[in-house]
């Protein structure tokens, strides 16, 4: 085994490491707990930028570690884990800085960041899994380090929260397994291939493998939040704000999006599934949650709650880009799973932001805030300018190729749902900045912390939400740029569709 | 390379660019006075380009969105010239008009947004930039028509966000059928591609309504007579003047011009820029507010470049000159609107004694002359360079058009004369100019003049009419004229305190009909579920009281409880089983 396979392992290692060290500090350690977490975050960082750029040269990292007689644990980084893996180190980094300021001075803080780089660690391995055995593992590892995150607060609202989390999940877990020993039995070893491993099998198998593939999607679609199965998402948004940033645009939601696109692209292959006539329901369940989501979102005062559906709204963009089987709608879906986090993150930093400085949860807070927070209130509006598709921000790239991969596969009807879907988040975004710009403010601000009203709030909560709002700015301007995300994508679409 | 072209392209990117970077200046306290100073002259570098003498520099920058493509055709320097000319303008006024003004870094922040976008529109050379500058363009400048604050300000705001956030959906379905059909984003691709696609009629028609929006297309013309009224001056004149020629751009950009013939099409535009002409005219003239007369006469004057366009698609051969027609004929009606918006602003100029009066009544009668089309005007120009091409108009449009391009003259001649009379300071405390606003306004007039001399010099090949038919432009204006004087003469009254047809004219049956209909949903919603309080919308929404979501949260609160959850998860197993 050389080095250069062990650099994967390394990767998943560089934040189970430190979130284990911090186990073991005690409470009051702040400074060396930060350290650790800072250094964690920054290795994987650098790691993952060597990884990025042997890849690049062409050079193949696997990691391969028996298990059982049978079974092994694989690590392979191919152009699909990469994009998912940039994307999550990245923003681990960024939520790092911002859990710091977010969770300075409550308690808890060793629990906290514990489980959160499981949590990273977790989302890393998935990333990097080479086999469906291996990604299970650690689907259910990021289930299980990612409960004492939602329940952190300790109130009865958090518990029942969790409770309903752990339920879905572990029950979608248990679908997973159940789902993959089937077809492990049926195929033969699960290693991910572009283009897909089934299509060479017995066609007397098809309707097996027709059902096995509607209880993956139950599985991972529990965690992708698709209508019906969404229901432990809004819930969890109890959670202190960097946990709802982590759930919503690094790892949880993620994890699942990134599941189907595996199942799809990699196991089954999108030319087979499509042929075995799977993705047309797959497409329809995705319009739906599209819509259904934001209808909801509506009506949401509490304003996490309001990201929380819209969040559910916007993850299917992926299972749709997915499911519209074509090379230009897969762009779309597979460069929203970066574009998304990007918004959604800055959205949630933002909220926990008017959470902490000035204590407010609530829409109906929002009036005239941006007088007080105005760097915090211009990443939230391009986040949510974002988000309804305006140019040049990077919804737009995600909606455009959407668009374009709905006409090239004869389906225009995707045209229709990505219009409503803009119309309903312009609906339940523009009027929070309209409160938010020209609102009048109100004499005293629900819960002010921070006793200095001449700042805005403190650095590491400000930084992390400026830097990501830039990056909406950034990867959409410049989406035609080289090592732009939607160039990475264009890559991968590239090797899925060359059979 | 050449030092003009080397020019150009650091121009070209300069030209979006430099108001960006005064409105970044504005967010920091230290640079805040430099950039509030610098505000009127961050279009000089759009100006400059239009000026210079023509050069086929492009920039192209393949890492901009999809592919940018910056660059400056014939077309494009007609509008980049006017566009930076009136913001210039209304920058210098509004230097004058809002230095009392506690929220002017709140409204400079979004003029400078909006002025980037409105510069950006006619360099750009494809889909995606285009795209991009209108959407910059149209969402900043909401912040300019809700700026005052008043409630009127802020429905004409809300209605203004209602229709640009429609406007974008069409034009985007529009771009992307257009780009999937070309296979290209280039817009010197576009037409040949509208011209070929099976679905032109749908293309077209959504083409027609997002950039009719903006253009005042009746009956998508509701918002502008609000907001272009609700802004603050210098903000009007940019909006009525400027922004609602990106509409226009956006048609002249996109449709197979020159390209086919679709006669069916070609009525169809004829018709709605008639419908256009008077339907401007009629409502403008029951309105008492001056800017709400400027807006409807806004809406009037664009169905000619509109009537330009139809004529277009009836005679494709003529386009080269007829485009160059419809062109002037916005160039001359952005200069002309902005010098009477700013006007607006100057009317207390009259109560004052000797020049300043006589100065004042000059500039507020140059530029509505101009518009109504009297002799030695912009009007006369922009007019007889299009009248000719009435006669390649399909059907029996030949024999009808040219009297009703006089009628319509006459009809826009009373509403200026109704604009001056409501316009006319009566009582009231005055606020004499200031300087800076005799300057922008000045330098709009300056521009207007030059304009009716035929001297502006991206006019070379289009001041060329035929010889102008002196009569034929006189008597319109001079029966107009003498109407207006009669009516003063027969009707001294000062007239109604409300407008006989109230400003937004269709959008008020509209409301009225929406507000019966909201509140039996709201009934009906409270007798559902008249204990859910967190079914209750937050403040500011009622319209979304759909009946259908009645359900939802019922459905919502059931699926948390488990048992239910859980036998939801095998029927939705067993049905997916099943398909």
């Amino acid at each position: 085994m050389s080095w250069s396979a062990l650099l994967p392992l390394a990767i998943v290692l560089s934040s189970m490491l430190p979130g284990l060290v911090i186990f073991a500090l005690p409470e009051e350690r702040h400074r060396l707990r930060t350290l650790l977490n800072l250094a964690g975050a920054l290795l994987k960082l650098s790691l993952v930028g060597v990884l990025f750029l042997g890849v690049y040269a062409g050079q193949d990292y696997l990691f391969r570690m028996p298990l059982l007689p049978g079974m092994d644990l694989v690590l392979h980084a191919d152009a699909l884990s990469l994009l998912f893996i940039v994307l999550s180190a990245f923003l681990w980094f960024v939520t790092t800085v911002y859990a710091v300021g977010y969770l300075e001075g409550s308690p808890h803080r060793s629990r906290f960041f514990g489980f959160f780089s499981l949590c990273v660690s977790a989302t890393t391995g998935l990333a990097l899994a080479g086999d469906l055995i291996s990604f299970v593992i650690f689907y259910e590892m990021l289930t299980i380090s990612t409960y004492p995150l939602v329940v952190h607060r300790g109130t009865p609202e958090a518990l029942r929260a969790g409770r309903i989390y752990l339920t879905y999940t572990l029950a979608g877990g248990a679908l997973f397994v159940v789902a993959t020993a089937w077809l492990r039995a049926l195929a033969g070893p699960l290693d991910f291939v572009a283009t897909g491993i089934l299509s060479g099998l017995d066609p007397a198998l098809e309707p097996n493998l027709k059902i096995i593939f509607v209880l993956l999607i139950l599985a991972l679609g529990v965690k992708a939040a698709l209508v019906p199965l969404h229901a432990w998402l809004p819930n969890a948004m109890v959670a202190p704000a960097p946990v709802s940033a982590l759930l919503h645009a690094v790892a949880v939601v993620k994890a699942g999006a990134f599941g189907i696109m595996r199942v799809v692209y990699d196991v089954y292959g999108i030319e087979f599934a499509a042929a075995l006539g799977l993705l047309k329901p797959l497409a329809v369940v995705a319009a739906f949650t599209i819509l259904y989501g934001s209808v909801r979102a509506l009506f949401q005062d509490d304003l996490k709650r309001r990201l929380a559906f819209s969040t559910v709204s916007q993850v299917s963009y992926i299972t749709l880009g997915i499911a519209v089987a074509g090379p230009l709608a897969t762009i779309g879906g597979l460069v929203h799973l970066v574009h998304q986090g990007m918004m959604k993150i800055t959205l949630f930093f933002c909220a926990g932001n008017l959470a902490e400085t000035l204590g407010i949860h609530k829409v109906s807070e929002m009036s005239g805030v941006g007088r007080r927070m105005p760097w915090t209130l211009a990443a939230f509006t391009l986040g949510a300018l974002g988000m309804i598709g305006v140019p040049p921000l990077v919804g737009f790239i995600s909606k455009w190729y959407l668009a374009l991969g709905g006409l090239e596969a004869h389906q225009p009807w995707v045209l229709v749902v990505l219009v409503a879907s803009t119309l309903l988040n312009a609906a339940y975004f523009l009027p929070i900045l309209y409160a938010a710009w020209f609102g009048a403010p109100p004499p005293a601000w629900p819960h002010e912390h921070l006793g200095d009203a001449r700042r805005e709030t403190t650095w590491a909560l400000l930084l992390p939400p400026l830097v990501t709002a830039a990056l909406v700015v950034l990867l959409g301007l410049f989406a035609g740029a080289p090592f732009s995300p939607l160039q990475w994508v264009k890559l991968i679409a590239d090797l899925e569709y060359s059979s | 390379m050449t030092a003009p072209a080397l020019l150009h392209l650091i121009l070209l990117p300069l030209t979006p660019l430099l108001p960006l970077a005064v409105f970044a200046a504005l967010w920091w306290r230290r640079t805040q006075g430099m950039a509030l100073r610098l505000v009127p002259w961050a279009p000089l570098p759009g100006l400059l380009l239009a000026l210079l003498p023509d050069q086929a520099a492009s920039f192209v920058v393949p890492w901009l969105l999809l592919g940018g493509h910056l660059g400056l055709d014939a077309t494009g320097r007609v509008f980049l010239l006017l566009i930076a000319l009136l913001w210039l303008a209304a920058g210098i006024h509004a230097q004058g008009y809002l230095a009392d003004d506690e929220r002017r870094r709140r409204f400079f922040a979004f003029f400078l947004l909006a002025m980037s976008g409105n510069l950006g529109l006619p360099l750009a050379l494809d889909l995606l930039d285009f795209y991009f500058f209108f959407a910059l363009m149209s969402f900043s400048a909401y912040g300019l028509v809700v700026h005052e604050g008043s409630p009127f300000a802020l429905r004409a705001g809300r209605v203004y966000l209602y229709l640009v956030m429609l406007g974008e959906v069409l034009l985007f379905v529009a771009l992307v059928l257009v780009a999937w059909e070309s296979d290209s984003l280039l817009l010197a691709d576009a037409g040949a591609a509208m011209a070929r696609a099976p679905q032109r009629d749908l293309i077209l028609l959504l083409l027609l309504a997002g950039f009719g929006i903006k253009a005042g297309l009746v009956p998508l013309h509701v918002w502008l007579p609000l907001a272009h009224p609700a802004a603050p001056v210098p903000a009007s004149a940019v909006l009525s003047g400027a922004m609602i020629k990106a509409g226009l751009l956006g048609l002249l950009r996109l449709l197979p011009l020159g390209l086919v013939v679709w006669p069916a099409w070609a009525q169809v535009l004829i018709l709605a820029g008639l419908a256009m002409v008077f339907f401007g005219v009629l409502v403008g003239l029951t309105q008492t507010q001056a800017k709400t007369v400027l807006a409807y006469s806004s809406i009037s004057q664009m169905g000619f470049p509109m009537l330009g366009l139809g004529l277009g698609l009836a005679q494709p051969g003529a386009w080269p000159l007829l485009g160059a027609a419809v062109a002037l004929y916005a160039l001359h009606h952005g200069l002309a609107k902005g010098a009477l918006f700013l006007g607006v602003g100057m009317a207390d100029g009259l109560r004052e004694r000797g020049m300043r009066r006589a100065l004042t009544l000059a500039g507020l009668l140059l530029p509505a002359l101009a518009l109504a089309g009297a002799p030695l005007t912009s009007g006369a120009l922009a007019k007889s360079a299009l009248k000719p091409f009435a006669a390649g108009a399909p059907g029996f449009w030949p024999d009808w058009l040219p009297g009703l391009l006089s009628l319509a003259a006459l009809g826009t001649t009373l509403l200026m004369a109704r604009f001056l009379y409501v316009l006319w300071p009566r009582g009231g405390a005055a606020h004499p100019p200031r300087p800076s606003m005799w300057g922008g306004w000045a330098l709009a007039l300056g521009a207007l003049i030059l304009c009716g001399g035929g001297l502006l010099p991206v006019m070379g090949p289009v001041s060329a009419p035929g010889e102008p038919k002196l009569w034929g432009l006189l008597w319109p204006v001079g029966a107009g004229i003498l109407l207006a004087a009669l009516a003063l003469w027969r009707f001294p009254s000062r007239g109604r305190p409300a407008p006989l047809v109230p400003p937004g004219d269709l959008l008020v049956p509209l409301e009225a009909a929406a507000t019966p209909a909201a509140r039996l949903l709201a009934r009906l919603w409270s007798r559902v579920t008249p204990y859910s309080p967190r079914l209750r919308p937050p403040p500011g929404f009622w319209w979304h009281n759909l009946a259908l979501l009645l359900s939802l949260h019922e459905a919502e609160a059931a699926l948390r409880r488990l048992p239910v959850a859980g036998l939801a998860f095998v029927v939705i197993l067993l049905l997916l089983l099943i398909l």
